[in-house]
């Protein structure tokens, strides 16, 4: 016990006194001024769910979640099978899709700002081969799409790491046994790697919702949230209300709302793990 | 999975939203002096004909300048100040921001030296910081708009350009200006140095009558779908959607491409001076009165940072000492511009800044001295002094790039309206 002693401590003021604290803060109102602010009970969520933009923040966060989890777990799940092989060569493609990771999310968001800029090389090359230019980040219908490509393009290389580990501790014998059965590579995929996979994906598809939800960096440097809200992400948001407008209350309860969002898409990925696996 | 290491899991993913805290420190040094730490947002070298003609004046103060970017400087104003952090002594108060941090109990009352601020400062730069009665900060620096102009592509397109004491133009006049220069080769007619930014804008709505957008006794009812905020609105958007301006380009890159010979017009600041004259190569250009709607009144940005003290200050006097210093000292006041290019409050570093400007950077400004005192007196707006302008800039900040960025204007001036309404009823 006295060995968890230090762990315990930095977990309480680093992780529960923080969140209780956000929890006294969004039943306040006026924490920021020189009075410390008073008790308004339930009134903050009830302006925040009452609010049209917040239920806008809420319908942008779930379509980009939607979006980028699945969108990344098929592409890194893509990029595992064919960088698992033993090829001559995979070396440097396997560099190349790791690369992105180490650069920190602001230098990748500043390099994809230039790229999508209306004179930029994207549209450059669009125009040199005959289509049209794009708006890209100031296009309501194309800014969350802009920013889950340069998002995915950090992450994929990141969940790929896991996957191909997770795929190279299935037993090879598993395999060797299908292919005499006479199964081929699509029939082996489905009953051999999806299954001893699982834990593998379950933990990706968890901490990649955890991470999306929690995407801030390109939001702030590219597009404020807009145009016109439509990547206005939950985090932007609160950042938002807290920092730039001095809410220190309303950003307390999106963080609340935040956290409570947190644990049950965990709770409920953990419960589906553990039912498939009885 | 084990229960135990679920619960951990649990704990640790969702622990991990949160981030939101802050930190201090402040004093008196070893040899006895006291020690002021002062923040602002433009770089240190600006302040430092100031630090050294206060500390030649109070030996027994030191002062230390901390720059924080201005994008950032709100935020990080609230997270120190907000969180009574005493490490920061004197500060730089946007204009419009007074009554706000005033309201939260951020500023200490300088009320004292309120007559002695009117009787050496130009009077609207005073009053932009006085809340409740009460004066919350020092006059410090002012603005005023210009409209700059290429004159070579404008005398391309055979146009006759605008003089710094000539008729003031219109902005439908700019604008079919602008067309001309573009069907002779010029890349855009006419930027905005800070494209969504409340501080330059205000003037157009303004100028078609739409007001401030703040009504009501607090001056917080928003009304910004009135027709003037509409029609000053619509000839924005059009400026986006017919080319005459770039979507998509970052507001600090809008000096540089007028600097570049890029566009025909540009309206700024003085501080765009000095940028545009480092353009390589140099271009021709000239300054006239910031424009106005035909039919509508002439309307043009103005006030800018005063200097104020955390009401959190271990330091009261000496603090106090400096902002008082550097807004209603002759010396201190112009001192304080020494290094930027921007109009000092006090009446007497006015004059002779009036007298520097012809000479920024001739023959190009010439006339900009006698056109910005024009301009102060005939066309100034000042930004409405409310404890809600916090909101109000960040909301119409959005409002703005989404017009700019083509979504429809009466749509979004509802939203804004509706959105901004919703957080000053909070207040």
């Amino acid at each position: 016990m006295l060995f968890l002693l230090p762990a315990l401590v930095l977990l309480i003021a680093l992780r529960i006194v923080p969140m209780l604290g956000a929890a006294v803060d969004s039943l306040k109102q006026g924490s920021a001024s020189a009075d410390g602010g008073e008790f308004v009970g339930f009134e903050n969520f009830a302006y925040l769910f009452a609010d049209p933009g917040f239920q806008s923040v809420l319908a942008v966060t779930g379509l980009f979640l939607l979006i980028i989890v699945p969108g990344q777990l098929v592409v890194s799940l893509v990029l595992a099978l064919l960088l698992v092989e033993r090829v001559p060569g995979l070396g440097l493609v396997r560099v190349l899709v790791f690369i992105p990771v180490a650069a920190p999310a602001a230098v990748a968001t500043v390099v994809w700002g230039i790229a999508y800029q209306p004179k930029g090389p994207i549209n450059a090359t669009l125009t040199a081969l005959g289509l049209p230019p794009q708006p890209f980040l100031t296009s309501t219908d194309q800014a969350l799409l802009s920013i889950i490509v340069l998002m995915s393009w950090i992450g994929v290389g990141y969940w790929t790491l896991f996957l191909i580990a997770g795929l190279q501790d299935i037993p090879r014998e598993l395999y060797e046994a299908a292919a005499i059965d006479g199964a081929g590579w699509w029939r082996a995929f489905w009953s051999i790697t999806l299954p001893n996979l699982r834990r593998t994906l379950a933990f990706v598809v968890v901490a990649n919702t955890v991470s999306s939800v929690l995407a801030f960096v390109p939001v702030q440097i590219l597009t404020q949230g807009g145009p016109a809200g439509s990547t206005r992400l939950i985090m932007y948001d609160l950042y938002n209300n807290t920092f730039q407008l001095g809410d220190v209350n309303l950003g307390q309860t999106e963080v609340v709302v935040l956290l409570v969002f947190l644990i049950a898409v965990t709770a409920v990925q953990f419960r589906m793990l553990n039912r498939e696996e009885h | 999975m084990n229960p135990r290491i679920r619960t951990s899991a649990l704990a640790l993913l969702a622990g991990g939203a949160l981030a939101l805290t802050g930190c201090s420190a402040g004093g008196a040094a070893d040899d006895g002096t006291t020690e002021i730490t002062f923040v602002g947002a433009d770089p240190a070298e600006a302040f430092e004909p100031l630090i050294a003609a206060f500390e030649a004046r109070h030996p027994d103060i030191s002062v230390e300048y901390q720059n924080i970017p201005f994008d950032q400087y709100n935020n990080v104003i609230q997270q120190r100040v907000g969180a009574k952090d005493p490490s920061i002594d004197v500060l730089l108060v946007d204009a419009g921001a007074s009554a706000s941090m005033a309201s939260r109990g951020w500023l200490a009352d300088l009320s004292k030296l309120r007559d002695q601020a009117e009787e050496s400062s130009i009077a609207a730069s005073v009053e932009q910081s006085v809340w409740d009665d009460e004066l919350w900060a020092l006059p410090f620096w002012t603005s005023a708009q210009y409209l700059y102009y290429n004159a070579d592509l404008l005398e391309a397109a055979g146009v006759e350009p605008p003089t710094a004491d000539g008729e003031r133009w219109t902005w439908e006049q700019v604008v079919d200006a602008g067309k001309q220069a573009q069907a002779a080769g010029a890349e855009y007619g006419l930027l905005f140095d800070q494209t969504d930014r409340y501080y330059q804008l205000q003037p157009l709505a303004e100028s078609a009558g739409g007001g401030s957008g703040a009504t009501g006794p607090d001056l917080l009812t928003a009304d910004i779908t009135n027709e003037g905020w509409q029609r000053s609105m619509d000839w924005y958007a059009s400026l986006f959607a017919d080319g005459v301006a770039p979507r998509g380009v970052a507001t600090d890159q809008m000096n540089v491409l007028f600097a570049s010979g890029k566009s025909a017009f540009f309206v700024g600041g003085p501080w765009s001076v000095d940028p545009i004259s480092k353009g390589e190569p140099p271009i021709s250009y000239g300054v006239a009165k910031n424009p106005m709607f035909e039919g509508g009144t002439p309307a043009m940005s103005t006030g800018s940072w005063s200097i104020g003290v955390s009401a959190a200050t271990d330091e009261l006097e000496a603090a106090t000492a400096f902002a008082e210093f550097a807004s209603l000292d002759p010396e201190g006041n112009a001192a304080a511009v020494e290094q930027i290019i921007i109009p000092p409050t006090n009446l007497s570093a006015f004059d002779a800044y009036i007298e520097r400007l012809d000479k920024t950077d001739e023959p190009n400004t010439a006339g900009m001295g006698q056109l910005t005192l024009s301009e102060l007196q005939d066309a100034a707006v000042s930004r409405p002094n409310t404890v809600g302008f916090t909101q109000m800039q960040d909301v119409m900040g959005r409002a703005f790039a989404d017009i700019r960025n083509g979504q429809p204007v009466g749509e979004t001036l509802q939203k804004a309206q509706d959105e901004l309404q919703g957080l000053w009823d909070r207040l």
